[in-house]
């Protein structure tokens, strides 16, 4: 935005103007005459949210460390800033060069939520680039989405000229690789790059497929339009993630953002395969860090950025085997530099009084806690191996160390479910409060308060449950009534979330490629944040999905046959689909399946390789 | 590093700063948590509140509004080893980027409330900026009475309020096709003048930046001068 005259006058007129300068320390500047490939990497969301991601940080710093590839940021202007850039025809820039994107060679997204993609197409409109990848020229940039949504990326398939499966650390590089040689060998088309591209594993080229359908609407097939084309893409992952590059120095933001902390990643995958998790499953197979390395990392990181908390971080952190030994090596030099230590994804079953100290001792607070369901029935259903006693056990160690803040979350709407395991969650919460009162007043804090927080279930692609019909509108309403019923303590404050925003939800994450005309009307009619609430239009939705002859029940109600095409069977994750069947019809038993440190399950995603502990 | 109790003795370093540029943007609140930051990583021997969260100390003086750059900003670091000043500074830069750099630092046992007037050199560019122009802001910062619609909480009527008594001199000169004000005004915590009234005043006033396209015209505003109350140089 730099060339642009008097923009001083817009940033004073725009909320929160400290999102678009840039300039942060420990950015990465490179001259751009010296570079053969200039990346942006873009957020579709706000500056604070996109900051705070994990994956743009680690792959920002892979990329900037190869001198020939200069990767910049790139976020979404908030509504008021979006407008001024249309009234006054100011271009979306990336942060570091202030340079507009259609100056670079790569733009790729990270696409973490469902919700986000009208945001990344909004952005591509601000820049000038066309939404379809049909549509884009010789010279404008390759599109490249990544991230968690692209386990299946077939809605939004056809706004990507490149789609990156799994872990971005090495394939992000070999892509810059091939284009720069490509340009500089003379034999760079953007078809001839992207077909060779799609050699590379992990790359999928959405435009080198043909989908058919059959008369029922459901998929006949994927068809791969050359025979060099693989006709399944492995999702990529990373060998040794202990020798993985990690970033040492993070972009310090001067505003405040989400998670404003250094982030240690400690383990990928996680050895528990709830039903309902999508991440469970597509993040395997399990992957960890040594704490020799975490530690030496965690210190470079404190060194370079002055934060005064460091957040371990995976998908269930007490299952690392390690835990004890990392958790006393931090604390030996955090205490006395002031820095805490905070453990966001604490399991029921191993919260100890051990545990909650080594995290409590520079900060009070409350405690989290996912039972995800009401009775144990449904527990064992989604195969969550926790119980009663288990919660029991968890809060009574909190109050006793003086949290008086409990979150409990659930999901409504998991198959099976009746209204009895609707009211196991009023009767949970009820119980937790009835622990508290047990303590005699002298050994637990004063005043209590315990959070009870719904979602609404969305069967995700690559889970057991990917089959599962979601419930419908009408019934997920009425369940949240029936809970809001049964709660009668004022001790307990009930949130849910919008049964309308998860259907939508589920119609991006289950749908094909025909949805891609009515999410190209949606960015027309100028959607964007569809995950936050005051922009989420549900009427709108349906308004668009039903103009693009899109029937939502088709992709949500319906649910899926077990012999159909999925419109996610090109890729091939690693777990295997007659793991993901057998996990299903145990479901529907109430038999649980134990974790992979206990048994190996045979889930199929040990052919990926890597050096890990658990599989054979 | 040494555990402390709240007496511990310490040593009181004044660090004088720039705020200039994009950093205009940034509020005194992301400026403190930036700062807390920057002061650990240059590893300064600071001193630590006591209590379950503890900071560094510091106190800051005259915090700036959003969309003002400063050349004279004042921060009190509390220290528990009087270290060199020139190496703290040195320490301090490196750990800043180019649009934030400490100009000075020294030890002291002054207090920030001595600072009573803040020096400003205002620079608009506006449609109609001409000789005349400039002489009736001039003018209008110069009578008794220069009001300003304030309004004292969000969602309250608005008041007017006169801004006169807060300005202790004003000048303005028309050069390249720019109006360039210098203006000294109140910073005693009881009659703060935020410059931006200023700008809102000759809006009013004089009817300058007018036009609704906010790309046509617009103004800088840059601290550059502390002083204490006889008007000596605040330090």
């Amino acid at each position: 935005m730099s060339e642009i005259k008097n923009l001083s006058s817009v940033l004073k007129s725009v909320s929160k103007p400290g999102r678009y300068i840039g300039g942060e320390y420990n950015r990465i500047i490179k001259s751009k005459d010296e570079v053969k490939c200039r990346f942006a990497f873009c957020f579709p969301d706000t500056y604070e949210i996109g900051m705070s991601n994990l994956g743009v940080r680690i792959l920002y710093d892979v990329l900037n460390s190869d001198k020939d590839v200069w990767c910049e940021r790139v976020y979404a202007p908030w509504e008021d800033m979006k407008k001024k850039m249309e009234e006054y025809d100011i271009s979306l820039t990336a942060v570091e060069s202030g340079d507009p994107l259609t100056e670079f060679d790569m733009l790729g997204f990270s696409l973490q939520y469902e919700l986000c993609y009208t945001t990344a197409l909004q952005m591509l409109r601000l820049a000038g680039i066309p939404i379809w990848a049909r549509d884009r020229s010789e010279d404008t940039p390759i599109i490249i989405g990544g991230g968690p949504c692209v386990y299946n990326s077939e809605p939004i398939a056809e706004f990507f000229d490149l789609i990156n499966v799994g872990e971005g650390e090495e394939v992000l590089l070999e892509i810059c690789h091939l284009y720069n040689s490509m340009k500089e060998n003379g034999s760079y088309t953007r078809e001839a790059f992207l077909r060779a591209a799609s050699h590379i594993e992990g790359v999928y080229i959405p435009s080198l497929y043909e989908v058919s359908y059959n008369e029922d609407g459901t998929i006949r097939e994927y068809k791969p339009l050359y025979e060099d084309v693989p006709a399944k893409i492995k999702k990529r992952v990373i060998a040794d993630l202990d020798k993985a590059p990690y970033p040492t120095k993070l972009v310090m933001p001067y505003v405040e953002t989400v998670h404003d902390r250094i982030v240690l990643e400690v383990y990928r995958g996680c050895i528990r395969g709830c039903r309902f998790c999508q991440a469970g499953m597509v993040y395997r197979p399990i992957r960890e860090k040594s704490p020799e390395t975490l530690c030496n990392t965690a210190k470079c990181l404190f060194e370079n950025t002055g934060y005064d908390e460091i957040s371990l971080i995976s998908l269930s952190i007490s299952d690392y085997s390690e835990l004890r030994e990392l958790t006393d090596k931090l604390l030996s030099w955090t205490d006395e530099a002031h820095v805490s230590l905070s453990l966001p994804s604490l399991r029921i079953d191993s919260f100890s009084e051990e545990l909650m100290n080594k995290i409590s001792s520079v900060r009070t607070g409350g405690l989290t806690f996912a039972p995800e369901a009401g009775t144990q029935r449904l527990r064992d259903v989604i195969n969550k191996n926790v119980t009663e006693d288990d919660l029991m056990h968890a809060v009574d160690i909190a109050f006793r160390g003086g949290k008086s803040s409990v979150k409990l979350y659930f999901m409504n709407g998991l198959p099976t479910e009746t209204m009895e395991d609707i009211e196991g969650i009023a009767d949970l919460a009820k119980k937790v409060v009835g622990a508290y009162f047990k303590l005699p007043k002298g050994e637990r804090p004063r005043g209590i308060s315990v959070t009870v927080s719904v979602s609404c279930f969305v069967p995700k692609p690559f889970t057991p449950f990917q089959w599962e019909a979601q419930d419908s509108l009408e019934s997920l309403v009425e369940k949240q009534k029936h809970l809001r019923g049964c709660i009668t303590d004022r001790k307990i404050k009930y949130n849910y979330h919008e049964a309308k925003v998860s259907r939508i939800e589920a119609v991006l994450a289950r749908g094909d490629r025909r949805l891609a005309p009515a999410i190209a009307l949606a960015v027309e009619e100028g959607f964007m944040f569809d995950a936050w609430d005051e922009y989420f239009d549900y009427d709108k939705w349906i308004d668009v999905l039903d103009r693009a002859g899109v029937d939502p029940d088709f992709y949500t109600t319906r649910g899926f046959g077990l012999d159909e095409v999925l419109p996610w069977d090109i890729i091939d994750c690693g777990v295997t689909k007659q793991f993901l069947l057998r996990e299903r019809s145990k479901a529907y038993e109430a038999k649980t399946t134990p974790s992979c440190a206990e048994h190996c399950s045979g889930c199929g995603a040990n052919k990926l390789g890597g050096k890990n502990r658990w599989c054979n | 590093m040494v555990q402390l109790t709240p007496n511990h003795p310490y040593v009181t370093l004044r660090v004088k700063f720039k705020k200039v540029g994009s950093l205009q943007y940034i509020s005194h609140l992301d400026l403190v948590r930036t700062m807390h930051k920057i002061i650990v990583r240059a590893k300064l021997p600071v001193w630590y509140t006591a209590g379950y969260n503890p900071k560094p100390k510091m106190i800051f003086a005259a915090p700036l509004s959003i969309g003002t750059e400063s050349v004279c900003e004042f921060m009190d670091i509390r220290l528990i080893d009087d270290i060199s000043p020139e190496l703290a500074k040195a320490r301090l830069n490196e750990n800043m980027t180019d649009e934030m750099q400490v100009l000075d630092a020294y030890y002291t046992e002054g207090k920030l409330t001595e600072l009573r007037w803040l020096e400003y050199d205002f620079i608009i560019c506006t449609d109609n900026a001409s000789d005349s122009l400039a002489d009736e802001c001039e003018r209008a910062l110069l009578s008794d009475s220069v009001t300003v619609e304030k309004k004292t909480k969000p969602g309250e009527p608005t008041v007017t309020t006169n801004i006169a008594p807060m300005i202790k001199s004003a000048r303005a000169t028309y050069r390249d096709g720019l109006i360039h004000i210098n203006a000294v005004l109140s910073a005693d915590p009881s009659s703060f003048l935020n410059p931006e009234y200023i700008i809102r005043a000759l809006r009013d006033s004089v009817g300058i930046l007018k036009n609704p396209r906010l790309t046509e015209e617009s103004y800088s505003i840059m601290r550059c001068g502390a002083y204490r109350e006889d008007m000596t140089d605040f330090r």
